[in-house]
């Protein structure tokens, strides 16, 4: 007890910054508070419609006009549109709105999807990942208020992206009927990292609707 | 002008006074160090770094610590003691190398690391990190696809002390078992080497010979692997690995394994020396400490641009 007394006078004198013995509330905290206990869903869950949706809602560009910006001006599509982190290697990762109409299928496979015409020509011009298992982590890295410096190493990084898979599993594809999905309409908001070249865009969807 | 740049750079860093004063930078000594070149991975990183270093003028001491921490204590006690202006290094250990890394700070000598991060961050000036997590989802996706989603695998691990060997496990496991018809059957390490990994296979096969598939957690474990599967006749057997090595290139090219995932190891180690080089002359650090560098899955459709950890356009 006397130990303990004296561990906290030192760090209130040594370290008023650090708030003393007492618990202020800030995200910081409360990440180093999960530090022992990393709970990567809850931090996704924790920031999913205050800070996520409002995000994508405000950065996303009708699907047509971010593809075709990318393919003029990537710099200026990336400015608009895109992010990606400030350094090594990743590739630009973009926020786009799907309006369009669902033209293929793939139901089978655990990582299914469906393939999207979102200009009118019955050609697919975007794939949709549906679940339940999601490929990369493009809604995290479309985030600019994420940033893998703010972790602990890539392991923690990672599982983060992935509990943005599984939020949204939870919250939009687990109730998304698996038949006759083609022909149907579908309205999406979310993020697709730049394609390779000849490939289709690999779209994460974070908003969903899908009918008529 | 170069007067007053001079003057900004002890203004930047009381340490570099020294070296700032004298007249060119020719004779500065960058040090480098790995773990062992026995791994053409890590003699890439070493022949990258040291072809950029010599590129910018500089001497280099290019050393291994085969992934020994207190070798490696000694190497940077080494590197110190030659007035190293920077240290370019693929650290022995996540934990260990904090203090090392410490070491060389408060002396004065910046390190950069490459490949391995540190659990630490303001102690390094750069982590240029190899993205072990991505490159392990992007290879077990390719696997669980080839495999058609379902059927009995082998998973071979790297050695058990090494933070890769998990990190790579658990990026594999993320993935595979969101499969419920894949079916582990055996989970073994043969500590990164071929040899054990051709043993390890021989033995794995006998006790379960209906197995589709092999996932290896670095090259020449898959090598191994292959060589063992070929021996006994079973050439359906669908081998990935992880590094991007020639070896698993040609075999790619020849029918064998079936995909690997490259590091840029030769490219990464070539930033780190940019980055040194732009510190020791402008004190000027990376916008951000710690970079991902992203691993790129390798198969017969691209094996062919494959050399030496570099793909080429």
């Amino acid at each position: 007890m006397p130990r303990f007394q004296a561990a906290c006078t030192l760090m209130l004198a040594g370290a008023l910054a650090l708030g003393g013995c007492k618990l202020v509330k800030t995200e910081d905290e409360q990440r180093q508070a999960a530090a022992g206990a990393f709970n990567p869903d809850k931090l996704v869950a924790d920031i999913w419609d205050a800070k996520v949706v409002p995000y994508l809602d405000g950065r996303a560009g009708a699907f047509q006009e971010v593809s075709a910006l990318t393919a003029t001006d990537l710099s200026a599509a990336a400015e608009k549109y895109g992010h990606k982190e400030k350094q090594g290697n990743a590739p630009w990762t973009f926020a786009a709105r799907i309006d369009g109409v669902i033209v293929g299928e793939e139901t089978k496979s655990r990582a299914a999807y469906v393939d999207v015409d979102v200009d009118g020509d019955s050609k697919a011009d975007v794939r949709v990942s549906i679940g339940p298992a999601i490929r990369g982590t493009a809604l995290r890295d479309s985030l600019k208020f994420v940033n893998f410096n703010e972790f602990k190493n890539q392991i923690e990084w990672a599982q983060y992206g992935k509990s943005f898979n599984t939020y949204v599993n939870g919250a939009l594809l687990e109730k998304l009927p698996r038949e006759g999905l083609t022909g149907k309409k579908i309205k999406a908001t979310g993020a697709y990292p730049l394609p390779a070249k000849g490939q289709l865009p690999q779209f994460v969807p974070a908003t969903l609707t899908v009918g008529g | 002008m170069r007067v007053t740049r001079r003057l900004i750079t002890v203004g930047f860093a009381a340490v570099l006074a020294a070296s700032a004063a004298m007249p060119a930078f020719a004779a500065d000594l960058i040090a480098i160090i790995t773990p062992s070149h026995d791994n053409p991975f890590f003699k890439a990183e070493a022949v990258g770094a040291e072809a950029k270093a010599k590129e910018l003028g500089y001497e280099t001491l290019v050393l291994v610590h085969d992934d020994d921490a207190n070798k490696q204590s000694q190497l940077i006690d080494t590197a110190i003691g030659r007035g190293a202006k920077a240290i370019i290094l693929d650290n022995a250990g996540s934990e260990a190398s904090i203090a090392a890394v410490k070491k060389a700070k408060d002396a004065g000598v910046p390190s950069f690391l490459i490949d391995r991060e540190i659990n630490a961050t303001g102690v390094a000036v750069s982590q240029i990190v190899s993205n072990n997590y991505q490159g392990a989802q992007l290879g077990a996706e390719e696997f669980v696809r080839l495999m058609g989603e379902k059927g009995n695998y082998v998973e071979l691990l790297g050695r058990e002390a090494d933070l890769n060997a998990g990190i790579r496990s658990k990026g594999y496991h993320d993935v595979i078992d969101e499969y419920p018809e894949m079916k582990i059957v055996a989970q073994q390490s043969a500590n990164w080497s071929q040899t054990e990994g051709y043993s390890k296979m021989e033995t794995i096969l006998q006790a379960n010979p209906d197995i589709q598939g092999v996932i290896a957690g670095n090259d020449t474990m898959a090598m191994g692997a292959i060589a063992a599967l070929q021996a006994a006749g079973r050439k359906d057997v669908i081998v990935v690995g992880f590094d991007g090595s020639n070896d698993v290139r040609d075999s790619i090219n020849a029918g064998g394994i079936k995909a690997t995932v490259m590091q840029p190891a030769y490219a990464q180690a070539q930033l780190a020396v940019t980055q040194a080089h732009e510190y020791i002359t402008t004190g000027k650090a990376p916008a951000e400490e710690k970079q991902l560098m992203d691993c790129v899955l390798i198969t017969a459709d691209n094996a062919d641009k494959l050399e030496t950890f570099a793909l080429s356009e």
